[in-house]
């Protein structure tokens, strides 16, 4: 136990120290390591918040995450109704729903690039139902529902809204893990009593009030721990965009992750990709904290 | 005179020793320092036409040096960018291949002020290089006086690939004098001979970062450009607004795909008809002939508008380390094999590019091929910024991010003035 714990301490804690101090610092290239602190304190946040990309990135990465986490759970649960209540082929579809999640990232990315690519994918299809003006998917600039309108000149860079180019590789992402949610949501079906449903049955209920009052209140944990842990995945999501668009024309699909990984690798600023990685921290810890403070108490009740 | 001599005398018996422990080293292995035997080369030549390039290298160190095993280390993808990554830890950690590619001019100058690199003034005096090579070029090669790094190729990036036929069709003609302003008014001929004018594979940031280049190399040539490069002219300057601007008027005319399209489709695009023009860098010329296309009907070149007295200039160089060096001896062998005549004019052909030493036959070369050797030997040449060789990588990042934005905003101010502000806080120590 002991070891396990030093080791946690030093090479998870210790490292997460050490990011946070080199965000601080002044040191931009690898091969020069200038550990002296920046003055004034924190700048390079301040650099970074200003900066068109991370704006854009941040913007991005809350709008794939709600969308995407809508998308994926609401699917996962769909699915493992309608796999729930089959009565053939139950384990083929179980198996088919699941695949996808056996796939990398890259492998959807590519996948789907040649899906959703404009002039060729499923554009083909459209044009030949008759639809003139088919959508540009990833090419798309359009910030649709956007609340501001930048300047220039004040600190908002970007239109605040929902890049439309994000939408396919929402949908890539959903496709992909939407099967894990089924799982989840599957095995949770799984713990329902049956008792329960016939004693409902009996009294009349339909199967929408059995599912609104009955499944659902049960499922509302799976719920949740599927959320967490698709939240992870939505944050520091990067092979997918990679695979799919890059970071588009005016970052409308930058995400964090590949900032990062371009500060690091190719600006020689090690500094602002800490600080980058800081910030994508901090972000899960605002959703995962409070889950398992949660979980922590429900534990401690029990025990 | 007599401390010229001493010097020769000096560098002869470096050379003896050297030449000596290399023999040494083949039945004695043991004496060696460190033992190692083997010669471990860095680069992100990965590529079919790259790495037959790079075994043309090998097979000459194998030759010069028959003791010494010759270790590929290459690493793919990126366009260099996980090669560097590899790279910087490897440095970090004191543990350098003996040798490493990176681009010459700025990219050079990190590491050189680093101090991560080792001078090889000495080895450029005994080879007599300083006679073999352009004078800009060798100024990129150069701080404070000293040499530190070996050159081996040279690209253009400044190159429109055209598509011949659509061009007749829309009664549009291109040459090395055509200028900038012309070639914007002919977009919307082209774009009514019912085609996309030109080719974007903006899916790589550095190719709109490099068409951009090229309208602000056409329009403030080159000896403007090297001043906006150490913010002696400030990037608001009227010229380069005037190229912002009809970089935007030109982005109207790409195709409505740019975003998901990479490079090598989009040069392929053009030699298919899909659009009339690209703009890319000489190693697009491989790249069309390896998918059958052929120069002069299928597809045609012209230097970007405006900059035909120009080369823009793409390179790559090897440099050994200062410090931790394993093979010293061997580092120095193969730094000599890089710059041979022979080897240059077999390695270039095969990287599609042009042989940065003077004197290298062209023979077996193709004609584009030709024509960019000798604009490389006598036009003036500037260094790429889209390709981080022009000024540091911080800068060049920023460049081509702010590209990126321009592509969603088309905002032609906000541009100039992200780069007003990092040419201040970012070039110049």
């Amino acid at each position: 136990m002991a070891p396990s714990i030093v080791l946690t301490f030093v090479f998870v804690y210790g490292f997460i120290g050490f990011s946070g101090f080199i965000s601080l610092s002044q040191w931009k290239r690898p091969t020069r390591q200038d550990l002296t602190l920046r003055s004034p304190f924190g700048e390079t946040y301040v650099e970074m918040f200003k900066e068109q990309r991370f704006q854009a990135d941040m913007r991005n990465v809350v709008v794939f995450t709600v969308l995407f986490l809508i998308l994926t759970v609401a699917g996962g649960l769909v699915m493992a109704l309608l796999v729930h209540h089959l009565v053939i082929a139950k384990g083929l579809f179980r198996t088919v729903f699941l695949l996808p999640y056996a796939l990398s990232f890259i492998v959807t990315g590519v996948a789907f690039r040649w899906i959703f690519n404009p002039s060729s994918g499923i554009n083909v299809w459209l044009g030949d139902l008759g639809i003139d003006n088919p959508p540009k998917w990833s090419t798309d600039t359009t910030v649709a529902f956007a609340i501001s309108h930048p300047s220039g000149d004040g600190f908002w860079q970007i239109d605040l809204g929902i890049p439309l180019a994000l939408l396919p590789i929402i949908i890539a992402a959903a496709w992909q893990l939407s099967g894990f949610a089924m799982a989840m949501y599957l095995a949770g079906l799984a713990g329902i009593p049956a008792e329960e449903l016939e004693a409902s049955s009996m009294d009349g209920a339909s199967w929408f009030q059995q599912l609104r009052h009955i499944i659902l209140p049960q499922l509302w944990p799976v719920t949740v721990t599927c959320l967490i842990l698709l939240l992870h995945t939505s944050l520091k999501i990067f092979d997918l965009v990679v695979a799919m668009s890059g970071s588009g024309p005016g970052f409308v699909t930058d995400v964090p992750g590949i900032y990062v990984y371009d500060m690091m690798g190719r600006a020689n600023r090690y500094d602002k990709g800490t600080a980058a990685a800081i910030v994508l921290l901090l972000t899960a810890c605002v959703f995962v904290v409070p889950y398992l403070i949660r979980v922590y108490r429900k534990e401690g009740k029990s025990a | 005179m007599l401390r010229n001599r001493v010097r020769v005398g000096l560098a002869l018996a470096a050379t003896t020793a050297l030449a000596l422990s290399g023999c040494g080293g083949a039945g004695d292995s043991g004496s060696q320092s460190g033992g190692s035997s083997s010669l471990e080369v860095f680069s992100w030549w990965t590529s079919g036409s790259e790495s037959e390039a790079l075994q043309v290298l090998q097979n000459a160190f194998t030759a010069a040096d028959p003791n010494v095993t010759f270790k590929n280390a290459a690493v793919s993808g990126g366009g260099g960018s996980n090669a560097r990554t590899v790279l910087a830890t490897r440095l970090q950690g004191g543990n350098p291949p003996d040798s490493w590619q990176l681009h010459p001019d700025q990219d050079l100058m990190s590491v050189v002020e680093d101090g991560s690199v080792a001078d090889l003034t000495d080895l450029y005096k005994q080879q007599g290089w300083e006679d073999k090579l352009p004078e800009t070029v060798k100024a990129m090669l150069q701080k404070d006086g000293k040499y530190y790094a070996v050159p081996v190729n040279a690209h253009r990036a400044n190159v429109l690939w055209t598509n011949p036929g659509l061009l007749k069709k829309a009664g549009v003609t291109l040459t090395d004098d055509t200028s900038v302003a012309d070639f914007v008014a002919d977009l919307p001929k082209l774009k009514s001979s019912g085609v996309a004018p030109i080719c974007l594979g903006a899916k790589d940031p550095f190719a709109p970062a490099q068409l951009l280049e090229s309208f602000i190399l056409a329009n403030v040539g080159p000896d403007v450009w090297k001043q906006l490069m150490t913010n002696a002219v400030p990037f608001d300057d009227a010229r380069v607004k005037t190229a912002v601007t009809q970089f935007g008027e030109a982005l109207k005319y790409t195709n409505s795909d740019s975003a998901v399209l990479t490079w090598d489709q989009a040069a392929v695009q053009t030699a298919e008809g899909k659009c009339a023009v690209t703009l890319m860098g000489d190693w697009a010329y491989g790249e069309l002939v390896a998918k059958g296309k052929k120069d002069g009907t299928d597809f045609g070149h012209v230097t970007f508008p405006g900059t035909g007295t120009l080369f823009d200039f793409v390179g790559d160089a090897f440099v050994i380390p200062a410090q931790n060096a394993p093979d010293p001896a061997a580092e120095k062998v193969w730094l000599t094999q890089l710059l041979d005549p022979k080897v240059q004019s077999e390695f270039n052909l095969k990287k599609g590019s042009a042989p940065v030493v003077k004197g290298a036959s062209l023979d077996g070369y193709p004609d584009y091929q030709q024509g960019a050797a000798k604009a490389f030997q006598t036009l003036p040449i500037v260094s790429s910024l889209a390709h981080a060789q022009a000024a540091p990588a911080e800068f060049a990042t920023t460049y081509s991010d702010a590209v990126t934005s321009f592509l969603g905003s088309k905002n032609v101010d906000a541009f100039l003035k992200t780069m007003t502000a990092a040419q201040k806080s970012q070039l110049g120590s």
